[in-house]
C-alpha cells in the first residue's frame, strides 16, 4: 500500500512538474508551448457555440489601449456573438511578439503594422490580400485619398489600411520656453537648433536629449536634408563625411554641457511616452525641454507632462527642414493571414476606419484619420491638442513636404542598434564625431551588405 | 490461448517496471516533448539562416564561423558574462554560508528569521523586484537617499557608469542566497557535535573549529552548490533585462540578453541558436573543469 502511494505521489509530482515546464518554455513547438503564443491561439480558436472571438494587437501608450479597446467593446455590443480582445505592448515587444507568434503559425485576426515591417510580412505571407474585401464592399475605402491607399499597397494587394497620418514633430515644454523668453520657429535649421539649447540651458538649466538611443527614424530625417537616402541596396546611402554633421551635434552638446547627461536614461525605458525626459525627471538637470517624436504623441505626451506644462510642436531640426519633411502614415491596420474569420476581422477594420462612433473615442489618437469625411467630421470635437495636431500638419508640413523614402530593407533594425551603441559611445565620450561616424558607417555598410 | 494471453497482459501489467513507466509517462512525455524536440530544432536552426518569419536556410556552420571571428559584442558579453558569474556566485555562496551559521542556533524566532531570510530567492529572480532595484539605484534612489543621511550628499547614477551599474546586478544577485543558505544550514546540522566537543577539549578556538572541523565537512555541500550557482549564474538573465538591458556600453550585457536580442529584435534567429548551444558548450566545459578539481578539495571519507 505504501509503495502504491509513494508511486502515486511521483506521478502527481511528475505531472506537476510537466505543467510547469509547459508553461515556462516558450520554444518554438507548434503545439501551445509558447506563453506568448497560448493567449492568441487560445482566442482565435474559441468558436464554438456561433460565438466569434477575434484578437486584435498594437503597440502604443495608455492613452491609445484605454481608446482602442473602448472602440473593439463597442463593435462587440453592437455585435452580439462577437467578443474582440486586445493585445497590447510597447514598440519593442510587440514586434518580438508579433513574430514569434507568426512563427507559431497564430498571428492575431487584427495587427497594426507599421510602415517599415510591411515589406517583411507581406513577402512572408503572414497578411491577407484586403482587395477582395474592398471589391465586395466590405472595407468601403471610398473616402480615402488614393496615396494613402498606396502607402498599405504591396505587389499590386492592398495588405494594410492606414490607421492615422502623422509628421515627425519635436515636441517641447512651451511653457518653460514662454517664461524664459525663449522664441521657436517651425524649419529651425540644426545650427538655429543648437542655438536654442544653449539658450535654454543658459537660461533655466534644462537640458536637451536629441533622440538618445533611439535615433533611427531622425537620422533618417536628418540625411534627408542632406539628398541622402539612408538606406541603399544592400548599404549606406552617401559616404561617411555625410554622416559626420549629425555626431557632430551630439559631440558640441557634450562639450558645451546642454546635452543630457546620457547617465540618466539608465533608469528610463527608452521610447516610453511616461517616461520622456521632457515630462518626466527630478529636476533641470535630468529633464529635457524637448522631445523627438511623431506628431500623433502629442496627446499621450501631453497626458503625461505634469500639471502646468504645455507642449507645443514643431518641425524636427535638419540642415534644411523643408527637404526633410515628410507626411506618413502613423502606422496601419492589417489581417492576420492566420485568421479563421477574414470576413469578421475586415469587419472591424472597416468599423475603426469609417464609423463616426469609433472615431469619437479614439479620436484621431493615431493621427489624423486617413478617411476625409471622418477627419473632418471630427475636427470640431477634438480637443484643443487634437486639433493643434491637425493644424501643425495642415498648415506646416503639408506645404512643404516630400515622399517618404521607401520601406525600411532588412537589416534595419540591427543598424538602428548599431547606431544606438555608436550614439553611446559617443556620448560617454569614448568616441569623438569623426570616430563615430567612421564606425557607424563602416558597421551599418557591413550589416547591409551581409543581407 | 485466450486465457493465457490475457495472463500474460495482467503479469505486465502487474509488474513493477511498467508501473514505473506509466507513471513516470507524463514526465517523459513532456521531456521529449518540450526539451528534446526543442533542442534538436534548435540545433538545426545554429547551422541555418532563419529569420523567424520566413522558413530556415541551411548555412552550415556559418553563424558559429561568424561568431569567432566577426562579432566584437560576442567577446565582450562572454567577459561581462564571466565578471558576473565568478564574482556573484562565490560571494553569494559565502554570504550564505554566513547567514546559516548564525541561523543555526535555534532560538524562538530562528523559524521566522530562517522564511525571511529565503524569501528573496523566491522573489528575486522576479520582475517586479527588478523594477524595485531600478528604482533603488536611481539618481534620486533609496541607495541615494541612505547616503545623504549618512552625510554623504550625491546624486550618482549607479546605473548609468559602466563601472558601477554591473554591480547593482551582482548585488542583486547575492541577495538571492536563500536557497544555498537552506542547504548549507541542512549540512551544518548533520555534522556531529562530538567532533566540536572533542575539539574543545583538547583547547581549539572558534576560530580553528570552523576551519578545522565545519569548513572540511561541508566541502561536499559547498561543491553542489558552487556546481548549481555557476550554473544559474551563466544563465542570468532577467536582472540585465528589465534592470540595465546591457547599458550602459554593453557593460552589463549577458550573454543570455545578447542570445535573445539576436533572436527577438535583429531576428538573426539561427545565429541566436548558435549563441545558446556556444554557451551550452561553455557551462559543460566550466562543470567538467570544477568536477576534475573536485578530488583535491572536496572531502568525501564516511564522517
Amino acid at each position: 500500500m505504501k509503495k502504491r502511494i509513494a508511486l502515486l505521489m511521483a506521478a502527481a509530482m511528475a505531472a506537476a512538474s510537466l505543467a510547469g515546464c509547459g508553461g515556462g518554455t516558450s520554444t518554438t513547438a507548434d503545439t501551445t508551448a509558447g506563453s506568448a503564443a497560448e493567449d492568441t491561439t487560445a482566442a482565435s480558436s474559441g468558436n464554438a457555440g456561433g460565438d466569434t472571438k477575434l484578437t486584435m494587437s498594437w503597440w502604443g501608450n495608455q492613452v491609445r489601449n484605454e481608446k482602442t479597446q473602448a472602440a473593439l467593446d463597442l463593435y462587440a455590443e453592437q455585435n452580439p456573438g462577437i467578443t474582440i480582445e486586445g493585445q497590447f505592448s510597447e514598440w519593442s515587444d510587440y514586434w518580438n511578439k508579433l513574430a514569434t507568434s507568426a512563427a507559431g503559425q497564430a498571428i492575431p485576426d487584427l495587427v497594426q503594422m507599421d510602415y517599415s515591417f510591411i515589406d517583411q510580412y507581406v513577402k512572408n505571407g503572414l497578411l491577407v490580400d484586403l482587395k477582395p474585401y474592398i471589391e465586395d464592399g466590405t472595407l468601403d475605402v471610398s473616402n480615402i485619398s488614393e496615396n494613402t491607399i498606396a502607402s498599405g499597397t504591396v505587389n499590386d494587394g492592398v495588405y494594410a489600411i492606414c490607421a492615422g497620418i502623422n509628421a515627425p514633430s519635436l515636441l517641447y515644454n512651451k511653457t518653460l520656453l514662454e517664461e524664459n523668453g525663449i522664441q521657436i520657429k517651425d524649419y529651425m535649421t540644426t545650427d538655429e537648433f543648437m542655438d536654442v539649447c544653449r539658450q535654454v540651458y543658459e537660461k533655466t538649466g534644462y537640458k536637451t536629449n536629441i533622440a538618445y538611443y533611439n535615433a533611427g527614424a531622425y537620422l533618417d530625417y536628418f540625411m534627408r536634408g542632406y539628398d541622402v537616402v539612408l538606406y541603399g541596396d544592400k548599404k549606406m546611402g552617401g559616404t561617411v563625411n555625410d554622416y559626420l554633421p549629425f555626431f557632430q551635434m551630439y559631440e558640441t552638446g557634450i562639450k558645451e554641457g546642454w546635452f543630457i547627461d546620457p547617465g540618466v536614461f539608465a533608469e528610463l525605458s527608452i521610447g516610453s511616452v511616461e517616461q520622456e525626459p521632457l515630462v518626466y525627471g527630478s529636476g533641470p538637470e535630468t529633464m529635457s525641454w524637448c522631445a523627438f517624436y511623431n506628431s500623433n504623441q502629442l496627446t499621450a505626451i501631453q497626458k503625461a507632462a505634469p500639471e502646468g506644462m504645455e507642449i507645443g510642436i514643431t518641425t524636427w531640426p535638419s540642415a534644411d527642414p523643408k527637404k526633410s519633411g515628410y507626411l506618413k502614415s502613423s502606422m496601419f491596420f492589417s489581417v492576420g493571414a492566420h485568421t479563421k474569420n477574414p470576413e469578421e476581422a475586415v469587419k472591424v477594420l472597416n468599423f475603426l476606419t469609417n464609423s463616426s462612433e469609433a472615431n469619437n473615442i479614439l479620436l484621431g489618437e493615431r493621427g489624423v484619420p486617413a478617411s476625409s469625411v471622418i477627419s473632418e467630421e471630427l475636427a470640431p470635437k477634438m480637443s484643443d491638442v487634437d486639433q493643434e495636431v491637425i493644424r501643425y500638419i495642415n498648415e506646416v508640413v503639408t506645404p512643404n513636404c516630400s515622399p517618404i523614402n521607401p520601406p525600411q530593407p532588412d537589416g534595419a533594425s540591427e543598424v538602428s542598434n548599431l547606431l544606438n551603441q555608436v550614439q553611446e559611445q559617443l556620448c560617454y565620450g569614448a568616441y569623438d564625431a569623426a570616430t563615430a561616424a567612421e564606425e557607424f558607417f563602416n558597421g551599418a555598410n557591413n550589416i547591409m551588405n551581409k543581407k | 490461448m485466450k486465457d493465457n494471453k490475457g495472463a500474460g497482459l495482467k503479469h505486465f501489467l502487474n509488474k513493477e517496471s511498467t508501473a514505473g513507466v506509466v507513471f513516470s509517462l507524463p514526465f517523459i512525455i513532456g521531456f521529449l516533448l518540450f526539451m528534446v524536440v526543442p533542442m534538436g530544432i534548435s540545433f538545426y536552426y545554429s547551422l541555418c539562416d532563419y529569420n523567424i518569419l520566413s522558413p530556415p536556410v541551411f548555412a552550415g556552420l556559418k553563424n558559429y564561423i561568424k561568431m569567432f571571428t566577426d562579432d566584437k559584442v560576442f567577446s565582450q558579453t562572454i567577459g561581462v558574462t564571466f565578471y558576473f558569474a565568478l564574482v556573484s556566485v562565490p560571494l553569494r555562496l559565502i554570504f550564505a554560508l554566513m547567514v546559516a551559521m548564525l541561523l543555526l542556533n535555534t532560538t524562538k524566532a530562528t523559524g521566522f528569521y530562517r522564511a525571511a531570510y529565503y524569501l528573496p530567492s523566491i522573489i528575486g529572480g522576479s520582475v517586479a523586484v527588478a523594477i524595485l532595484w531600478k528604482r533603488m539605484f536611481a539618481t534620486d534612489g533609496v541607495v541615494n537617499h541612505l547616503l545623504g543621511i549618512m552625510g554623504i550628499q550625491t546624486s550618482f547614477a549607479w546605473l548609468g557608469n559602466k563601472n558601477t551599474a554591473i554591480w547593482t546586478l551582482i548585488i542583486l544577485a547575492v541577495w538571492q542566497f536563500g536557497s544555498s543558505m537552506l542547504i548549507f544550514l541542512s549540512s551544518l546540522k548533520q555534522i556531529p557535535v562530538t567532533l566540536y566537543e572533542a575539539a574543545r577539549v583538547d583547547g581549539a578556538n572558534k576560530f580553528s573549529q570552523f576551519f578545522k572541523i565545519t569548513l572540511p565537512l561541508l566541502t561536499p555541500t559547498i561543491f553542489f552548490n558552487l556546481v548549481m550557482q555557476m550554473i544559474n549564474g551563466f544563465l542570468a538573465f532577467t536582472q540585465c533585462f528589465i534592470i540595465t538591458q546591457g547599458k550602459p556600453l554593453n557593460s552589463t550585457l549577458f550573454y543570455t540578453v545578447y542570445m535573445y536580442q539576436q533572436s527577438f529584435e535583429f531576428y538573426n534567429t539561427g545565429y541566436g541558436a548558435a549563441l545558446a548551444w556556444v554557451m551550452l558548450g561553455i557551462i559543460g566545459l566550466i562543470t567538467a573543469i570544477l568536477f576534475a578539481t573536485k578530488k583535491f578539495w572536496v572531502y568525501t571519507e564516511g564522517v
